[in-house]
């Protein structure tokens, strides 16, 4: 077995990793809304725009995105900025201390969101198609504004209805963390990686690092279950 | 912006060190990309055929087996495979033929669903007609379900093909000197023009992509007026 010191490592390559997704996934969605408001909204401008946003960050590999970031952010900040960036510094709150994040981390994080968000968005699209025009129409004739109805009546179907493939892009963007290994995240790839280089224990380092990996993404599959039982089957998707 | 640093290390980007060394660069990247998509074509037809002919207990098993290659990152797959191949068979495993093999399992995964929906969504009628016919089960398959199923699989096909030139970038990770990684070592050595390397290497990857797509949305509007 492992000694209790490299179990450590992956453990906490493991929280790096879950830390990585969930602000990549909450950032992700919310961009992710946004774009997708664009997308579908009356001006071709925005559309256009949108779209290409859409194109640009789903046709390129995301290791390449995060080695621009990575590499490229640092060169085009200035280095008073990415000193100052680079700082390690701590807001202590009384019942817990937040860490400045490095910069590995900040990258990982644009990186991760900007992605994931033109996946986000698209499957918002879809949801959104799936919504009858008859209920833009009705919130139309009740007087809300176009914004209102968007973001009142439209987007909270179109989040039930896309529910499960919402899901399997987070799913996605939990596996996709894993690529900041290549700009030198310690998160849990990196670290069963690094435990296996040390300790020569291949099979431990990686079967643990693997059944982490799967433990969350089965989490995520039951709390969509939960969700879908719990909101959906009990009030009827439409 | 300074081009110079793309054009002065072009060759080595498209080609890699080929013909003084081992193919490299966007080169490299096509070679993995047809290769695992082939593979994974295969794959996925043979799993997802498997899927709707088998067993319900025999479904489910094989169901959960995908399930586990969907769960777990393309990365770890490739350091398992990497570390396995040796190890139960005895061969070291090129870099190249790694990725390959851990890329068309992924795929395979995925396409192996998509293939079983697309079989799936053609009549049971069909099926119903055929075996009246006096034809075999598989013959029914061969002769009935597919030609009508597989231009609707097209669609999962080209989107999980789009994936794979994507996912080849993880390559890097075990020093392939595909596209990406060789951007990467241009980058380390002129060290002032990331922006420059990096936008150029999203752009060939996008063109790529969008090519792929292209190509794939023209050939199944095709394949499916041949069908009809």
């Amino acid at each position: 077995m492992l000694a209790p010191e490299y179990i450590e490592w992956l453990l906490s390559g493991f929280g790096i990793t879950v830390l990585l997704s969930l602000t990549s996934c909450v950032a992700a969605s919310v961009i992710g809304a946004l774009v997708c408001g664009l997308r579908i909204s009356q001006s071709k401008l925005l559309r256009t725009f949108a779209r290409t946003y859409i194109d640009i960050f789903r046709n390129t590999p995301l290791l390449v995105q995060l080695f621009f970031w990575y590499f490229g952010a640092a060169s085009l900040l200035s280095s008073d900025l990415m000193i100052w960036l680079n700082t390690p510094r701590s807001l202590s709150l009384g019942f817990m201390t937040l860490y400045w994040p490095s910069f590995e981390f900040l990258a990982g994080f644009i990186g991760l969101t900007f992605y994931t968000s033109a996946f986000i968005s698209e499957e918002l699209r879809s949801g959104i198609q799936a919504i009858p025009q008859g209920q833009h129409h009705a919130a139309a004739a009740l007087g809300f504004t176009p914004r209102q109805i968007f973001f009142l009546i439209i987007l909270p179907q179109a989040i039930r209805v896309s529910l499960f493939p919402l899901l399997g892009q987070y799913m996605n963007a939990l596996k996709n963390s894993s690529l900041t290994m290549a700009i030198g995240l310690a998160e849990l790839s990196y670290a069963s990686r690094q435990v296996e280089t040390v300790t020569f224990k291949t099979f431990q380092a990686f079967g643990i690092a693997t059944v982490l990996y799967v433990l969350a993404i089965a989490i995520l599959e039951l709390i969509g279950r939960h969700i879908y039982k719990r909101h959906i089957l009990l009030r009827g998707a439409f | 912006m300074n081009l110079s640093v793309i054009w002065d290390n072009l060759d080595y980007l498209l080609i890699g060190a080929w013909p003084n060394g081992p193919v490299g660069g966007l080169a490299l990247t096509v070679i993995l990309s047809i290769s695992s998509a082939i593979a994974s074509a295969v794959l996925g037809l043979i799993l997802g055929i498997a899927m709707v002919m088998a067993s319900q207990r025999f479904e489910a098993l094989l169901a959960t087996a995908l399930g586990f290659f969907r769960a777990i990152p393309i990365i770890m797959l490739i350091f398992w495979i990497y570390f396995l191949l040796p190890v139960l068979f005895g061969i070291t495993a090129p870099q190249v033929g790694t990725v390959v093999i851990a890329l068309s399992l992924v795929g395979g995964a995925y396409l192996g669903h998509g293939v079983a929906a697309g079989i799936r969504s053609v009549s049971s009628k069909q099926w119903d007609a055929g075996l009246a016919l006096g034809l075999k089960r598989w013959e029914v398959l061969r002769l009935i379900i597919l030609p009508q199923a597989l231009p609707r699989m097209m669609p999962s096909f080209i989107n999980q093909w789009i994936s794979l030139i994507k996912d080849t970038s993880l390559a890097y990770v075990i020093g392939v000197p595909e596209l990406s990684f060789v951007a990467t070592q241009v980058n380390n050595r002129a060290m002032v023009y990331p922006i420059e390397v990096f936008l150029f290497i999203g752009l060939v990857y996008f063109i790529l992509c969008t090519a792929c797509d292209m190509l794939a949305n023209r050939t199944t509007k095709w394949a499916g007026l041949i069908v009809r």
